[in-house]
């Protein structure tokens, strides 16, 4: 038994890390705008966004980096894409009202996810591209289409259930797209609707972390091109969708001792890692280890940009050629949809410490101006420890590693933030901040609501200027020069 | 040795005395158990025949397909056994990384299922993991299989205690050996001859080898993982040590190159596992007081070569070929002859140079220039090592995606003394974009 803290470290880019240093900055912010209070680093989307084209360039790739609009709600992500190298992927009405109000011209935009006619009215109505997840949609856009008189839209068509010959891969079943068995019909729907649609690729998204899955997935789709073609369409854009993951953790022995012990817990040959025993989907019957981890791989050494590299490297399962290479070798435009990757390093949640409660046995309480839907760390099985920014420097005397319990301020049983024992360098004051860094990408406002009137986190806009931090609200945020004072020339150039 | 079928061939395989200078331990004598030597080509052998024996004239009644979780040898042994007795085999997986043993079953007759990655979304509605899934599916009643169970099947120990085990101390003339190294995977053959071993005599240590967490060694579990096995008692094991995919590979190499046992790389494992616990416990050794350890060599190299490659390529490396694009200085790329679309498209006309595509033949197939020829960027690079593969009188125009890998071959050819090798700029994309016909014929 390892009876050391077991600390999971986040893993902090150059901006991020400089940000969680500035702690009296952060105490301002919090003390100005309230706890819990959401912190966005919209230069770190331009780079992310930098770092997945620099992976097309090297395949030598055309085509589009969608960022996946529900990753986050922040307007200054948006915006700030909208002068860098990348397009958005919209998956509702107002996700696509806002692209468009936010800068993102129709030509960089795709709406994807399940569409309602009036999501589906206003994608056609704008020229976005359409990925459409089958037979139904199509037909209703096409219907739209011709009864209001609106341009042929651009579309996509999402795929799913691809095969392997030789060894079968099996797949998740999706609720999602087209099976490519179906295919035929599909086609046979493009061509009655010739004039009312134009299908630019196909599309696929997996939702799985097995770079081997998706290969099946890109070569399926390969060959779907190639009917298009037969049927006398032009495609030029094959959509691989996203989950290229995020690497959060800084250290891979901490992840790999964190589970060890998760495990030793489970089985009984060790005190438990969580509050009520909790196993994260593992069990142990009869003295043998059951179940699957439900959690995310919080340490991945090839995440985002790199996964993507990876995967077009991959030899295509019966093709053999690398995935990339036939891509380009057949003239086909890359789109991908990243959201968790884009928004890597992207956002700091941060909440104030409203007390230290002391137990008897068992690891202390700390409770929080947050509760477990603002930072929704635990739905999506990410485990990561906050960063403690103190309020007034560090305490004098010697430091103490604490496990501790993080309590929500919601009175209910099951607000925890985490329903594991986070460890922590010291024991936090009521007045410390603790930082949940790296989780602009779905945990950040995902599930945030003002159940029981608690308030929602604002969101500001950050971005180092010189040696200081400059911010703004999320709202105020534009990608453009800052006003400056106007001089009068007196006509005079 | 005169057999009636292959399966009385199985167990029995020779105890082999590793070279002192090999080792370097003075006072301990190390031995190998070669279970590659097994008829299919592995331990699993034992436990694969030992485990479906019983049930086989059954299940051919049922027309039952033989079932097991198995990335590798135990469905190696199982898929010959299946095809033996007329009936079918399949294997679930998701732990099957080695694309040759993955080809091997494909040959034997087997079906393959993987099962899924983890989710990038964590999905709350998904409740189980997909192994018990597919225990539920294979209990559901009117399902005619046979499913071996290695993990669960006391027949896996079995095997072990009743075969592997006993044949060591025989082999050793009537005594145990003083340590027993094994990797644990189904952990049945730790535990059978552990259990034998100790039966002889209860001084034997056996110490369990599995992989380092983040690695990954064919065979083997990680610590976690063995947790998951119904057969794994920490109870059996002395001592729980890991052991790296580097130290399966500098271990492979030693018994390969030093001893001559074509072992594969769990073989690799126990042995470094084996000489790395023993080191300290033979230096405090003195005298005349000698000990004896035995380890197992698991299965063969062969299948391993491209795990090998992975992560060792220096060991399986060649040196540069003649006429290789890689001995191109940039100076020679720079200044291979390119021609613009236009150009190209009226060269062409004028002087039907041949035109070689050098893109995959799927998408040659798809679209290409009328005319032209296919040859693969891969074959075409083996053409060349030979030499000239068209006459220098024919003028060549060369085609790639986007024309960087064309200029490279066009200043190779260069090179080999061709007047007039060219190389289409920019591209088929170029050729597309410029609006020139492709065609499908």
């Amino acid at each position: 038994m390892d009876t050391g803290p077991l600390y999971l470290e986040p893993r902090l880019a150059p901006r991020l890390a400089a940000l969680l240093g500035s702690a009296p900055f952060l105490h301002m912010l919090v003390d100005a705008l309230g706890s819990p209070l959401n912190v966005l680093l919209p230069d770190q989307a331009a780079e992310n966004a930098e770092g997945f084209r620099s992976v097309y360039r090297r395949h030598r790739l055309g085509g589009h980096v969608f960022f996946a609009h529900k990753a986050n709600r922040s307007r200054s992500l948006v915006r700030r894409l909208t002068t860098a190298d990348a397009a958005v992927d919209v998956a509702s009405l107002g996700e696509l009202r806002h692209a468009l109000g936010d800068g993102f011209t129709a030509d960089r935009i795709m709406a994807t996810g399940p569409k309602d006619p009036a999501f589906l009215w206003l994608a056609a109505r704008s020229g976005v591209t359409v990925n459409a997840d089958g037979p139904g949609e199509l037909e209703a856009l096409a219907g739209l289409v011709r009864r209001h008189g609106l341009p042929r839209p651009r579309v996509l068509l999402r795929l799913c259930e691809f095969e392997n010959s030789g060894p079968r891969m099996l797949s998740r079943r999706s609720r999602f797209g087209t099976s490519v068995k179906a295919l035929g019909p599909l086609l046979d729907l493009l061509e009655r609707h010739r004039d009312s649609l134009d299908p630019v690729g196909v599309a696929y998204h997996l939702d799985t972390t097995s770079p081997d899955e998706k290969a099946i997935a890109l070569e399926g789709c390969l060959r779907a091109m190639d009917d298009l073609r037969l049927r006398g369409f032009q495609p030029r854009a094959v959509d691989i969708g996203g989950g290229f993951g995020v690497n959060y953790l800084a250290h891979g022995a901490q992840w790999d001792r964190y589970t060890s012990e998760l495990t030793a817990a489970v089985m009984g040959r060790r005190p438990p890692l969580t509050w009520g025993g909790h196993g994260y989907g593992l069990h142990s019957e009869a003295g043998t280890l059951r179940g699957a981890l439900s959690l995310y791989p919080a340490h991945r050494p090839v995440a985002g940009a790199a996964y993507l590299d990876a995967l077009l490297s991959q030899p295509a399962p019966t093709l053999g050629r690398p995935l990339g290479t036939l891509l380009l070798e057949s003239l086909y435009d890359l789109y991908t949809e990243p959201g968790r990757a884009l928004a890597d390093q992207c956002g700091l949640s941060l909440a104030r410490v409203l007390e230290v409660r002391h137990r008897d046995a068992g690891p202390a309480f700390v409770r929080l101006a947050m509760n477990a839907n603002d930072v929704s760390l635990e739905d999506h099985g990410i485990l990561v420890d906050p960063v403690l920014v103190p309020r007034d420097g560090e305490p004098a005397g010697p430091q103490e590693p604490v496990g501790v319990h993080l309590m929500g301020n919601l009175c209910l049983e099951a607000d925890l933030i985490t329903r594991r024992t986070v460890f922590l360098p010291r024991l936090p004051q009521p007045g410390d901040l603790l930082g949940f860094a790296n989780i602009a990408g779905y945990c950040m406002d995902f599930s945030a609501t003002s159940a029981q009137q608690q308030p929602v986190a604002r969101k500001v806009a950050v971005r180092q200027e010189g040696g200081a931090w400059r911010w703004c609200l999320d709202d105020e945020y534009w990608p453009i020069e800052e006003y400056r004072p106007i001089t009068d020339s007196g006509g005079q150039a | 040795m005169r057999y009636d079928s292959i399966t009385e061939a199985i167990g029995n395989t020779p105890l082999v005395r590793i070279d002192p200078a090999v080792h370097g331990l003075r006072h301990i004598d190390l031995y190998a158990k070669l279970e590659m030597l097994n008829p299919f080509g592995s331990v699993k052998d034992r436990a694969a025949w030992n485990m479906a024996r019983s049930g086989l004239p059954g299940a051919r009644e049922r027309g039952a397909t033989v079932v097991e979780l198995s990335s590798g040898n135990t469905a190696k042994a199982l898929a010959v056994i299946a095809g033996m007795h007329g009936l079918s085999f399949k294997s679930v997986t998701n732990r099957m990384r080695i694309p040759e043993v993955k080809d091997l079953l494909l040959l034997l007759g087997a079906e393959i299922e993987e099962l899924p990655g983890r989710s990038e979304c964590l999905d709350p509605t998904d409740t189980e993991d997909p192994l018990t899934l597919f225990h539920q599916r294979l209990n559901q009643s009117g399902s005619a299989h046979l499913h071996t169970d290695q993990y669960f099947n006391a027949l896996n120990t079995e095997a072990h205690q009743t075969g592997t085990g006993p044949e060591i101390v025989a082999d050793l003339d009537g005594r145990a050996p003083d340590w027993f190294l094994a990797c644990v995977g189904t952990a049945g053959s730790s535990t059978g001859v552990g259990r034998a071993l100790r039966a002889h005599d209860p001084a034997v240590r056996v110490i369990g080898l599995v992989g380092q967490k983040s690695d990954f060694i064919p065979g083997i579990r990680n610590i976690d993982e063995v947790h998951a096995v119904g057969l794994f008692d920490p109870a059996t094991y002395d001592a729980i040590e890991s052991v790296s995919a580097d130290d399966a590979i500098d271990g492979m190499l030693a018994l390969v190159r030093r001893c001559g046992i074509l072992a594969g790389p769990t073989g690799g494992a126990a042995y470094r596992g084996a000489v790395r616990h023993l080191k300290p416990i033979d230096a405090e050794l003195t005298g005349t007081d000698r000990q004896s350890a035995v380890f197992i060599v698991c299965d063969r190299v062969e299948s391993y070569l491209g795990y090998v490659k992975q992560r060792r390529p220096e060991l399986l490396g060649r040196p540069p070929a003649r006429n290789s694009v890689t001995a191109l200085t940039d100076i020679e790329v720079r200044a291979a002859q390119v021609i613009e679309v236009a150009d190209a498209q009226k060269w062409l006309a004028a002087e039907r140079p041949l035109v070689i595509d050098l893109r995959s033949s799927f998408a040659y197939a798809a679209l290409h220039i009328d005319g032209s020829v296919n040859i693969v960027d891969e074959l075409f690079d083996e053409l060349v090592r030979g030499g000239m593969p068209f006459s220098k009188r024919q003028p060549v125009l060369l085609a790639c995606p986007v024309g960087e890998q064309s200029a490279r071959y066009a200043a190779l050819l260069t090179r080999m003394g061709h007047p007039d090798v060219r190389s289409l700029a920019g591209g088929i994309i170029a050729w597309r974009d410029a609006g020139a016909p492709l065609v499908r014929d």
